[in-house]
Protein backbone atom coordinates (compact mmCIF):
# COMPACT_ATOMS: atom_id res chain seq x y z
CA UNK A 1 0.00 0.00 0.00
CA UNK A 2 0.99 3.36 -0.55
CA UNK A 3 -0.42 6.99 0.33
CA UNK A 4 -0.80 10.12 -2.01
CA UNK A 5 2.24 12.61 -0.56
CA UNK A 6 0.17 15.32 -0.15
CA UNK A 7 -2.77 14.11 1.97
CA UNK A 8 0.38 13.11 4.18
CA UNK A 9 1.62 16.35 4.28
CA UNK A 10 -2.12 17.89 4.64
CA UNK A 11 -2.71 15.60 8.06
CA UNK A 12 0.91 16.34 9.49
CA UNK A 13 0.66 19.81 9.34
CA UNK A 14 -2.94 19.70 10.70
CA UNK A 15 -1.47 18.16 14.13
CA UNK A 16 1.87 20.11 13.52
CA UNK A 17 2.38 23.03 16.62
CA UNK A 18 5.64 24.09 17.88
CA UNK A 19 7.76 21.40 16.29
CA UNK A 20 10.66 22.09 13.44
CA UNK A 21 9.79 20.65 10.49
CA UNK A 22 12.84 20.28 8.35
CA UNK A 23 12.56 19.69 4.44
CA UNK A 24 14.39 18.54 1.63
CA UNK A 25 14.36 17.63 -2.13
CA UNK A 26 11.61 17.01 -4.27
CA UNK A 27 10.26 14.54 -1.89
CA UNK A 28 8.98 17.47 0.23
CA UNK A 29 8.72 20.36 -2.51
CA UNK A 30 4.41 20.55 -1.74
CA UNK A 31 4.87 20.94 2.09
CA UNK A 32 4.65 24.98 1.41
CA UNK A 33 1.32 24.10 0.05
CA UNK A 34 -0.26 23.05 3.42
CA UNK A 35 2.03 24.86 5.73
CA UNK A 36 3.38 28.36 6.41
CA UNK A 37 5.34 28.19 9.64
CA UNK A 38 8.19 30.12 11.44
CA UNK A 39 9.56 26.81 12.23
CA UNK A 40 9.39 25.06 8.80
CA UNK A 41 13.17 25.06 7.25
CA UNK A 42 13.77 24.02 3.84
CA UNK A 43 17.00 22.21 3.67
CA UNK A 44 17.37 22.20 -0.50
CA UNK A 45 20.55 22.53 -1.39
CA UNK A 46 21.38 22.85 1.54
CA UNK A 47 23.69 19.42 0.95
CA UNK A 48 22.66 16.19 -0.45
CA UNK A 49 21.65 13.32 1.32
CA UNK A 50 22.17 15.96 4.63
CA UNK A 51 19.04 17.33 5.86
CA UNK A 52 18.35 14.07 8.66
CA UNK A 53 22.44 14.82 9.94
CA UNK A 54 21.31 19.17 9.79
CA UNK A 55 17.89 17.77 12.22
CA UNK A 56 20.31 15.66 14.02
CA UNK A 57 22.37 18.84 15.66
CA UNK A 58 19.19 20.43 15.66
CA UNK A 59 17.56 18.04 17.67
CA UNK A 60 20.53 17.67 20.01
CA UNK A 61 21.23 21.68 20.75
CA UNK A 62 17.24 22.47 21.41
CA UNK A 63 16.11 19.40 23.41
CA UNK A 64 13.71 20.86 24.73
CA UNK A 65 11.94 20.66 20.84
CA UNK A 66 11.07 18.21 18.74
CA UNK A 67 12.98 18.15 15.19
CA UNK A 68 10.70 16.37 12.52
CA UNK A 69 12.48 15.60 9.16
CA UNK A 70 10.79 14.71 5.97
CA UNK A 71 13.27 13.30 3.22
CA UNK A 72 13.05 11.00 0.72
CA UNK A 73 14.90 7.00 0.42
CA UNK A 74 17.05 8.42 -2.59
CA UNK A 75 18.35 11.07 -0.61
CA UNK A 76 19.05 8.45 2.46
CA UNK A 77 20.93 6.38 0.12
CA UNK A 78 23.47 9.37 -0.22
CA UNK A 79 24.09 9.30 3.43
CA UNK A 80 23.13 5.81 4.72
CA UNK A 81 25.87 5.76 7.51
CA UNK A 82 23.92 8.90 9.23
CA UNK A 83 21.72 5.97 10.31
CA UNK A 84 24.41 4.67 12.38
CA UNK A 85 24.90 8.01 13.47
CA UNK A 86 21.27 8.84 14.12
CA UNK A 87 21.02 5.10 16.11
CA UNK A 88 24.29 6.10 18.37
CA UNK A 89 23.20 10.07 19.36
CA UNK A 90 19.41 10.41 18.25
CA UNK A 91 17.64 12.29 21.11
CA UNK A 92 14.19 11.67 22.09
CA UNK A 93 12.88 14.68 20.64
CA UNK A 94 13.85 13.49 16.89
CA UNK A 95 11.84 12.20 14.06
CA UNK A 96 12.37 11.05 10.79
CA UNK A 97 9.68 10.38 8.32
CA UNK A 98 11.13 8.49 5.46
CA UNK A 99 9.80 9.02 2.14
CA UNK A 100 9.52 6.03 0.21
CA UNK A 101 9.29 5.90 -3.34
CA UNK A 102 12.45 3.96 -4.70
CA UNK A 103 13.26 6.78 -7.06
CA UNK A 104 15.24 9.68 -7.74
CA UNK A 105 11.93 12.16 -8.26
CA UNK A 106 14.22 15.62 -8.80
CA UNK A 107 16.05 14.38 -11.71
CA UNK A 108 12.86 12.40 -13.75
CA UNK A 109 12.25 9.39 -11.49
CA UNK A 110 15.23 6.88 -11.98
CA UNK A 111 14.72 3.78 -10.04
CA UNK A 112 17.05 2.88 -7.57
CA UNK A 113 17.02 -0.52 -5.86
CA UNK A 114 13.44 -1.44 -5.42
CA UNK A 115 14.02 -4.35 -2.84
CA UNK A 116 15.15 -1.86 0.10
CA UNK A 117 14.10 -2.86 3.31
CA UNK A 118 14.48 0.48 4.89
CA UNK A 119 13.00 -0.81 8.24
CA UNK A 120 15.41 -3.23 8.70
CA UNK A 121 19.02 -0.92 7.75
CA UNK A 122 17.59 1.67 10.35
CA UNK A 123 16.85 -1.55 12.97
CA UNK A 124 20.36 -2.47 12.12
CA UNK A 125 21.95 0.47 12.26
CA UNK A 126 21.04 0.88 15.81
CA UNK A 127 17.38 3.07 16.17
CA UNK A 128 15.52 1.00 17.92
CA UNK A 129 12.30 2.82 17.28
CA UNK A 130 11.62 1.78 13.44
CA UNK A 131 8.19 1.79 11.49
CA UNK A 132 6.47 1.58 8.83
CA UNK A 133 3.13 2.74 8.14
CA UNK A 134 1.40 2.20 4.70
CA UNK A 135 -1.65 3.58 5.01
CA UNK A 136 -2.86 7.75 5.41
CA UNK A 137 -5.53 6.46 8.07
CA UNK A 138 -2.85 4.52 10.27
CA UNK A 139 -0.41 7.64 9.92
CA UNK A 140 -3.39 10.04 11.25
CA UNK A 141 -4.32 7.41 14.13
CA UNK A 142 -0.65 7.44 14.94
CA UNK A 143 1.01 10.76 14.59
CA UNK A 144 -0.33 12.04 18.00
CA UNK A 145 1.75 9.01 19.54
CA UNK A 146 4.79 9.96 17.05
CA UNK A 147 4.95 13.59 18.33
CA UNK A 148 4.19 13.46 22.22
CA UNK A 149 6.29 9.70 22.68
CA UNK A 150 9.97 9.97 22.96
CA UNK A 151 11.98 8.73 20.20
CA UNK A 152 14.34 9.15 18.33
CA UNK A 153 11.77 7.59 15.64
CA UNK A 154 12.61 6.63 12.30
CA UNK A 155 9.39 5.59 10.36
CA UNK A 156 9.21 5.07 6.82
CA UNK A 157 6.25 6.34 4.74
CA UNK A 158 5.20 4.32 1.11
CA UNK A 159 4.22 7.13 -1.12
CA UNK A 160 2.94 8.44 -4.89
CA UNK A 161 2.25 11.45 -6.08
CA UNK A 162 -0.10 12.77 -8.36
CA UNK A 163 -0.04 16.37 -7.93
CA UNK A 164 1.83 19.12 -9.77
CA UNK A 165 5.28 20.10 -8.14
CA UNK A 166 6.06 23.53 -7.49
CA UNK A 167 9.29 25.12 -8.51
CA UNK A 168 12.74 24.25 -6.80
CA UNK A 169 14.26 27.21 -4.74
CA UNK A 170 17.89 27.38 -4.68
CA UNK A 171 18.11 30.76 -3.36
CA UNK A 172 18.28 32.34 -0.05
CA UNK A 173 20.50 30.09 1.99
CA UNK A 174 21.59 32.63 4.93
CA UNK A 175 18.34 34.13 5.13
CA UNK A 176 16.63 30.62 5.47
CA UNK A 177 19.28 30.05 8.59
CA UNK A 178 18.76 34.01 9.61
CA UNK A 179 14.97 33.44 9.90
CA UNK A 180 15.01 30.08 11.75
CA UNK A 181 17.33 31.53 14.46
CA UNK A 182 15.34 34.17 15.09
CA UNK A 183 12.29 31.58 15.26
CA UNK A 184 14.57 29.91 17.81
CA UNK A 185 15.75 33.09 19.52
CA UNK A 186 19.49 32.14 19.10
CA UNK A 187 21.92 34.76 17.99
CA UNK B 1 57.98 20.41 15.02
CA UNK B 2 56.31 17.59 17.47
CA UNK B 3 52.94 18.58 16.27
CA UNK B 4 50.87 20.40 19.61
CA UNK B 5 50.24 19.73 22.65
CA UNK B 6 46.54 17.97 23.12
CA UNK B 7 45.96 19.65 26.49
CA UNK B 8 47.01 23.37 25.81
CA UNK B 9 44.74 22.76 22.41
CA UNK B 10 41.94 21.48 24.38
CA UNK B 11 42.46 24.36 27.30
CA UNK B 12 42.17 27.08 24.31
CA UNK B 13 39.30 25.22 22.45
CA UNK B 14 37.38 25.90 25.87
CA UNK B 15 38.55 29.52 26.56
CA UNK B 16 36.88 29.79 23.07
CA UNK B 17 33.66 28.58 23.58
CA UNK B 18 33.35 25.59 22.20
CA UNK B 19 30.65 23.05 23.18
CA UNK B 20 30.35 20.51 20.50
CA UNK B 21 33.40 18.32 18.42
CA UNK B 22 32.11 16.58 15.31
CA UNK B 23 35.15 14.76 14.55
CA UNK B 24 36.22 11.56 12.36
CA UNK B 25 39.95 11.72 13.84
CA UNK B 26 43.18 10.80 12.56
CA UNK B 27 46.21 9.01 13.37
CA UNK B 28 47.61 12.66 14.17
CA UNK B 29 44.60 13.80 16.01
CA UNK B 30 43.46 10.75 18.08
CA UNK B 31 45.32 12.83 21.78
CA UNK B 32 43.03 15.67 21.16
CA UNK B 33 40.53 13.41 20.34
CA UNK B 34 40.68 11.73 23.56
CA UNK B 35 41.45 14.51 25.77
CA UNK B 36 38.53 15.69 23.70
CA UNK B 37 36.25 12.81 24.88
CA UNK B 38 37.56 13.12 28.40
CA UNK B 39 36.65 16.22 29.12
CA UNK B 40 33.06 16.59 30.58
CA UNK B 41 32.36 20.22 29.42
CA UNK B 42 33.12 19.26 25.28
CA UNK B 43 30.68 16.69 23.57
CA UNK B 44 31.71 14.91 21.00
CA UNK B 45 30.30 12.87 18.20
CA UNK B 46 31.68 10.64 15.73
CA UNK B 47 29.63 10.44 12.46
CA UNK B 48 29.95 7.94 10.04
CA UNK B 49 31.66 10.24 7.23
CA UNK B 50 32.44 14.29 7.01
CA UNK B 51 29.64 15.32 4.79
CA UNK B 52 27.55 14.07 7.43
CA UNK B 53 29.23 15.76 10.09
CA UNK B 54 29.94 19.05 8.51
CA UNK B 55 25.59 19.07 7.96
CA UNK B 56 25.18 17.92 11.74
CA UNK B 57 27.82 20.69 13.29
CA UNK B 58 25.78 22.74 11.11
CA UNK B 59 22.71 21.86 13.04
CA UNK B 60 24.22 22.31 16.51
CA UNK B 61 25.29 26.25 15.47
CA UNK B 62 22.02 26.67 13.92
CA UNK B 63 20.23 25.26 17.45
CA UNK B 64 22.65 27.75 19.32
CA UNK B 65 25.76 25.72 20.14
CA UNK B 66 29.10 26.20 18.79
CA UNK B 67 30.46 23.21 17.28
CA UNK B 68 34.02 22.86 15.71
CA UNK B 69 35.15 19.80 13.48
CA UNK B 70 38.30 17.43 13.90
CA UNK B 71 38.89 15.65 10.21
CA UNK B 72 41.34 14.70 7.87
CA UNK B 73 42.31 16.26 4.67
CA UNK B 74 40.85 13.52 2.81
CA UNK B 75 37.46 13.77 4.71
CA UNK B 76 37.52 17.24 3.88
CA UNK B 77 38.00 16.41 0.07
CA UNK B 78 34.43 14.00 0.40
CA UNK B 79 32.59 16.70 2.10
CA UNK B 80 32.76 18.96 -0.29
CA UNK B 81 28.98 19.06 -1.22
CA UNK B 82 27.92 19.58 2.54
CA UNK B 83 30.89 21.85 3.13
CA UNK B 84 29.59 24.69 0.34
CA UNK B 85 25.29 23.88 1.30
CA UNK B 86 26.23 23.50 5.18
CA UNK B 87 28.84 26.05 5.43
CA UNK B 88 29.80 28.49 2.79
CA UNK B 89 26.07 28.87 1.37
CA UNK B 90 24.28 29.71 4.42
CA UNK B 91 27.54 31.61 6.29
CA UNK B 92 27.83 29.22 8.94
CA UNK B 93 31.22 29.77 10.73
CA UNK B 94 32.34 26.36 11.26
CA UNK B 95 36.20 26.09 12.41
CA UNK B 96 37.48 23.14 10.79
CA UNK B 97 40.71 21.79 12.37
CA UNK B 98 41.74 19.49 9.41
CA UNK B 99 44.72 16.93 9.23
CA UNK B 100 47.17 17.50 6.27
CA UNK B 101 47.77 14.01 5.22
CA UNK B 102 51.00 13.70 3.22
CA UNK B 103 53.20 16.54 4.75
CA UNK B 104 55.35 14.80 6.63
CA UNK B 105 56.62 12.48 4.06
CA UNK B 106 56.61 15.67 1.20
CA UNK B 107 58.20 17.78 3.90
CA UNK B 108 61.16 14.64 4.33
CA UNK B 109 61.11 14.08 0.11
CA UNK B 110 59.23 10.91 0.50
CA UNK B 111 57.87 9.78 -2.58
CA UNK B 112 55.65 8.96 -4.19
CA UNK B 113 54.02 12.59 -2.36
CA UNK B 114 50.65 11.79 -1.07
CA UNK B 115 48.38 13.20 -3.08
CA UNK B 116 45.86 14.40 -0.38
CA UNK B 117 49.37 16.64 0.60
CA UNK B 118 49.44 19.06 -2.42
CA UNK B 119 45.45 19.59 -3.01
CA UNK B 120 44.50 20.48 0.41
CA UNK B 121 45.76 24.49 0.36
CA UNK B 122 44.48 24.91 -3.27
CA UNK B 123 41.08 22.79 -2.49
CA UNK B 124 40.76 25.91 0.20
CA UNK B 125 41.65 28.47 -1.73
CA UNK B 126 39.46 27.07 -3.88
CA UNK B 127 36.21 27.55 -1.78
CA UNK B 128 37.43 30.86 -0.64
CA UNK B 129 38.30 29.64 3.10
CA UNK B 130 40.74 31.21 5.21
CA UNK B 131 43.12 29.13 6.41
CA UNK B 132 46.25 28.77 8.92
CA UNK B 133 49.20 26.12 9.57
CA UNK B 134 49.49 24.53 12.77
CA UNK B 135 52.90 22.31 13.59
CA UNK B 136 53.32 23.38 17.43
CA UNK B 137 52.65 24.84 20.23
CA UNK B 138 53.85 28.51 18.99
CA UNK B 139 50.66 28.59 16.44
CA UNK B 140 48.40 27.43 18.72
CA UNK B 141 47.11 31.15 18.41
CA UNK B 142 45.95 30.43 14.82
CA UNK B 143 43.12 28.70 16.25
CA UNK B 144 41.74 31.64 17.71
CA UNK B 145 42.65 33.57 14.68
CA UNK B 146 40.63 31.13 12.43
CA UNK B 147 37.95 30.78 15.29
CA UNK B 148 37.32 34.64 15.34
CA UNK B 149 37.40 35.50 11.36
CA UNK B 150 35.04 32.30 10.76
CA UNK B 151 32.15 34.19 13.51
CA UNK B 152 33.28 37.81 11.67
CA UNK B 153 33.30 36.75 8.18
CA UNK B 154 30.16 34.14 8.53
CA UNK B 155 32.03 31.55 6.93
CA UNK B 156 34.00 28.56 7.97
CA UNK B 157 37.44 28.88 8.38
CA UNK B 158 40.44 26.05 8.01
CA UNK B 159 43.29 25.07 10.56
CA UNK B 160 45.33 22.71 8.76
CA UNK B 161 47.97 20.60 11.27
CA UNK B 162 50.65 19.37 9.69
CA UNK B 163 52.44 17.14 12.42
CA UNK B 164 49.33 16.63 14.95
CA UNK B 165 48.90 16.87 18.61
CA UNK B 166 51.03 15.06 21.15
CA UNK B 167 49.95 13.61 24.69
Amino acid sequence: MTMERLDLFRVLAAVRRDQIVITTMTATLQWPLVSEHELDFDFLAFGMGHASDFGLGLALARPERKVIVLKGDGGLLMSLGSLVTMGRYGPPNFLVFLLENASYEMTGGQQFAPDVDFVTVARGAGIEKVERIEDLVTVEAELPRLLAEPGPHFVVLPVTNSEPLPPVAHTDHAGRVKDLRRALGVG
Amino acid sequence: MSGASAARTLELIKRLGFTDVVSIPDAESRHLYQALIDDPDIDVYLPTREGEGIALAAGLWVGGRKPFLLIQNTGLMEAGDALRGCGIGPGIPLLLLVGWRGYPGAMKGLLPIDSAYPYTEPLLDAWGLPHRQLMGDDDLDVIEEMATLAADASKPAAVIYGHGFRQ
